[in-house]
């Protein structure tokens, strides 16, 4: 009994140490982990797959940093410890080498890219030519337009976003932990006047396997088939999300299709974008400008709309996913042509749609219009009454609207979209009149210095979000003009258009949110209790991401709440009353959307005074109509897909020679033969070897 | 002490034989192939032999491995000439399935990925992160 106790309370003990005492384990000692990295992912449409990938285990190489061009040549050809993990500086982040380290990937096992803080002159991962086969141009509509034959719209792109690298491509922030990798570099890798470093080496281990390959129809297919397997395991998931869009007149969301006597004119901008890296887009200029600017203009409509209501009806859409061959419009438009829109193509009066507008190149923006439908008498008059409509409206603003001086198909645009499938009159505001302005489209660098958006130092966070900054005066008046363009061209009260003006200090403050950080009063107040938690002290991800078919992005519940608050009214309903309105009379689920948002905190109290707001805002699927469809390899929708992984982490470590581990592990193999063979030994000579040991043994007894 | 560990490797393989008839088990888990009368040996080589072309190469293996001795090392018997047919018969039969086994794992494991829809259909479990 005594035996057993003691027993019991040995394992007690070795389990009351093994929970309690931290030891540092032989993985501690050999590895340390670099934190806040980005890789780059797999992404694959109907034919290709772009981004990088790890082998399963991950890619461990020798870290060289890169200084030069010329420096290529130690880890490509001359280095004798391949292969190498290549760690470079943005400004070596160029076409021509990571292409050079494509070409010669069995002696690169991974790149890591240091991105300074400080924004470059100029840099576009994406191509020079953005969603090019999915616009409206081709050889069937516009031949002489198609593939940026006239106008590259993106000349510094170099189109590193579309490559497929074999290889783990990391970004990591400038910063403590660049420095220690650095150092590890230059203790023990660097190169001294050509000669070899000696052992151990610093190398570097990255890990992001991708579980999809080849292009979407094979990985849909494989997520189908999985199922059947005895581990079921997806490997890949469309991009999409919702689009965001809220009419002046709301529509019955049960009453689908064509409405007789019924013309809108939809005002659109695009919400995501995209970067080299994964998740880390901002897309200042590329949307938000753009996107601000109409939430700002459907504010400055709210009063005016309901005082005199114009004759036609404005629907406000906001657009996801337009980065990845414009999944959000086309799935608008497979809606609108198939009655499951609440209005149908032929009732689209026109379209205005505002593209990249902040970075203003002299005191013109300019209106772009698509030449190939305007060679249609008919379109052709309205896309001029719209010009009209617009160039009228700079009434006290300090810029001018024009149309391109020479023929030019449209920039790439939700517009292309509903060309394809119509041709319907509209206009495309953008700050460029042939390529773009933005020297960082679609790049981790089109952020708030990208805009100069920047803020008298002294000021706290309080004060900078109320600070009306330059850009938000100038994205203000363009906000203005679209309001009083948009008013006009749906048959409003010409006497009623000056009375028309945007907010500058709600743009000012939708940048700060959009751009500096969302956790800031302003959101707080507009949103509801539960995205309130999800504000963070960062910009939110502009990247669409996986679709989910409940849970919108952040990006698109932000706006979604913005433009309720920005065009609804606040209602008196109580908290369970504004989840069930329909039992109330006068109130509509089906009109309206009824949003409970936190409001704001009243001086000399601490808590919010939260109230329902009742909007025409709502959430329309933004999932391409390939992926309802099954036409994986559709050449006309978005086929776009992210590819799953397990983990993604960087380490660094010291590596010793091959020679030396070799050495080591035939030193243990040895050592395990020879004790089996001392065993066997001694236990067949058993009898002789113990014999005399065990008679003293029986004779003590 | 040699003995003794035959004698459990043997027990091992006659468990297959427990799936089909309920009888031998007692005997046959308690046995030694040395010690069971020529008759049965035969009977038990026949039903393995048998059993095989219920495409179960597995048995025609454990029946070489089994009766290998018995068949060509042991002194001469009257059941054993027929023991060494149903061997040799056994041996051909296994053989021909790792002829057939083994091209087709090559074929399909070389061109799995280019058959691409075909392949993925054919497969129980798809590898990960690669064609």
């Amino acid at each position: 009994m005594g035996l057993e106790s003691s027993k019991w309370i040995i394992m007690f003990l070795v389990c009351w140490l093994y929970k309690n005492v931290n030891s540092s384990s032989v993985a501690q000692k050999i590895y340390v982990e670099v934190n806040d990295t980005v890789p780059c992912v797999r992404l694959l449409n109907a034919t290709h797959q772009i981004g990088c990938q790890s082998s399963i285990s991950g890619d461990t190489g020798v870290i060289h940093v890169l200084e030069s061009e010329d420096d290529l040549e130690w880890p490509l050809s001359k280095g004798p410890n391949p292969p190498y993990v290549v760690l470079l500086e943005l400004s070596l982040f160029t076409r021509s080498i990571m292409m050079k380290m494509k070409e010669s990937s069995s002696r690169v096992a991974g790149v890591t890219v240091v991105v300074p803080n400080a924004n470059p002159a100029e840099f576009s991962p994406h191509t020079t030519c953005p969603n090019d086969n999915t616009g409206v141009y081709s050889d069937t509509y516009g031949p002489d337009y198609a593939h940026c034959n006239q106008t590259v719209w993106n000349p510094l792109g170099n189109g590193l976003s579309y490559e497929d690298f074999d290889f783990p491509v990391f970004s990591l922030k400038e910063d403590n932990g660049t420095e220690v990798i650095k150092q590890c570099y230059f203790d023990h890798n660097r190169v001294v006047n050509g000669s070899a470093p000696q052992y151990p080496l610093c190398a570097m281990q990255l890990f992001s396997h991708m579980h999809a390959v080849t292009d979407t129809a094979t990985c849909m297919r494989r997520n189908e088939v999985g199922t059947f397997s005895l581990n079921p395991e997806m490997v890949c998931d469309a991009l999409g999300d919702f689009n965001v869009w809220a009419s002046i007149r709301p529509y019955n969301s049960s009453d689908l299709g064509h409405k007789d006597n019924e013309s809108v004119v939809i005002a659109a901008a695009r919400l995501d974008s995209r970067a080299f890296f994964w998740d880390v887009s901002t897309g200042a200029e590329g949307s938000i400008s753009g996107f601000v600017t109409l939430l700002a203009a459907a504010q400055a409509l709210r009063q005016v709309t309901e005082e005199a209501p114009p004759t036609h009806n404005i629907l406000f859409a906001f657009f996801q996913g337009e980065a990845f061959d414009y999944i959000g419009s086309s799935r608008m438009v497979y809606d609108m042509e198939n009655g499951k829109f609440v209005i149908n193509l032929d009732n689209v009066h026109s379209i205005l749609e505002v593209g990249q507008v902040a970075l203003r190149n002299g005191t013109d923006l300019y209106l772009h219009s698509d030449p190939v439908s305007r060679m249609n008498n008919s379109i052709n008059d309205k896309v001029k009454r719209l010009v009209i409509n617009l160039q009228s409206s700079t009434k006290g603003v300090n810029f001018s609207l024009v149309e391109p001086r020479f023929s030019q198909p449209l920039p790439p645009s939700s517009l292309q979209r509903f060309l394809r499938a119509q041709r319907i009159p509209g206009i495309v505001l953008a700050d460029h009149e042939t390529s773009f302005n933005n020297k960082r489209y679609e790049s981790y660098y089109d952020n708030a210095n990208n805009l100069n958006l920047t803020y008298p130092s002294n000021l706290t966070t309080e004060e900078q979000l109320v600070f009306v900054t330059d850009t938000a005066k100038a994205l203000a008046e363009v906000a203005t003009v679209v309001a009083r363009a948009l008013y006009k061209q749906a048959g409003g009260n010409e006497s009623q258009v000056d009375n028309i003006t945007a907010d500058p200090k709600t743009v000012t403050q939708m940048l700060y949110g959009f751009l500096v950080q969302t956790n800031n009063s302003w959101f707080q107040a507009r949103v509801s209790p539960e995205l309130k938690n999800q504000l963070k002290s960062s910009p939110p991800e502009f990247y669409v991401g996986v679709a989910s078919s409940s849970k919108p992005k952040t990006l698109t519940h932000l706006v979604q709440y913005l433009l309720a608050n920005l065009t609804g009214a606040a209602t008196n309903l109580s908290q369970s009353q504004c989840q069930k309105p329909d039992e109330l009379p006068g109130e509509s689920k089906q009109m309206y959307s009824y949003l409970w948002v936190q409001g704001m905190i009243p001086p000399n109290s601490t808590e919010a005074e939260s109230f329902c707001v009742r909007a025409s805002v709502q959430l329309s699927p933004a999932m391409s109509p390939a992926f309802d469809l099954g036409e994986y390899n559709s050449k006309i929708y978005s086929t776009w897909t992210e590819s799953r992984w397990k983990f993604i982490k960087a380490r660094i470590f010291l590596v010793a020679s091959r020679d030396l581990e070799m050495l080591t592990l035939g030193v243990g193999v040895a050592v395990l033969f020879t004790s089996l063979l001392m065993t066997y030994f001694i236990s067949t000579k058993a009898d002789v070897l113990f014999s005399s040991a065990r008679e003293p043994a029986s004779a003590a007894y | 002490m040699h003995i003794q560990s035959n004698f459990t490797d043997c027990r091992s393989l006659c468990n297959l034989t427990t799936f089909t008839n309920t009888k031998w088990t007692y005997q046959e888990t308690n046995m030694n192939l040395e010690r069971l009368p020529n008759d049965e040996k035969l009977s038990l080589c026949r039903k393995y032999y048998l059993g095989g072309f219920a495409f179960l190469p597995f048995l025609w293996l454990v029946n070489v491995v089994w009766f290998f001795k018995e068949a060509f090392f042991k002194p001469a018997y009257t059941e054993q000439l027929q023991i060494k047919t149903y061997v040799k018969r056994s041996g051909l039969g296994l053989l021909l399935w790792v002829a057939v086994l083994t091209t087709w794992i090559t074929i399909f494991q070389h061109f799995r990925a280019e058959w691409g829809e075909v392949g993925d259909y054919l497969s129980f479990t798809i590898p990960l992160g690669i064609p």
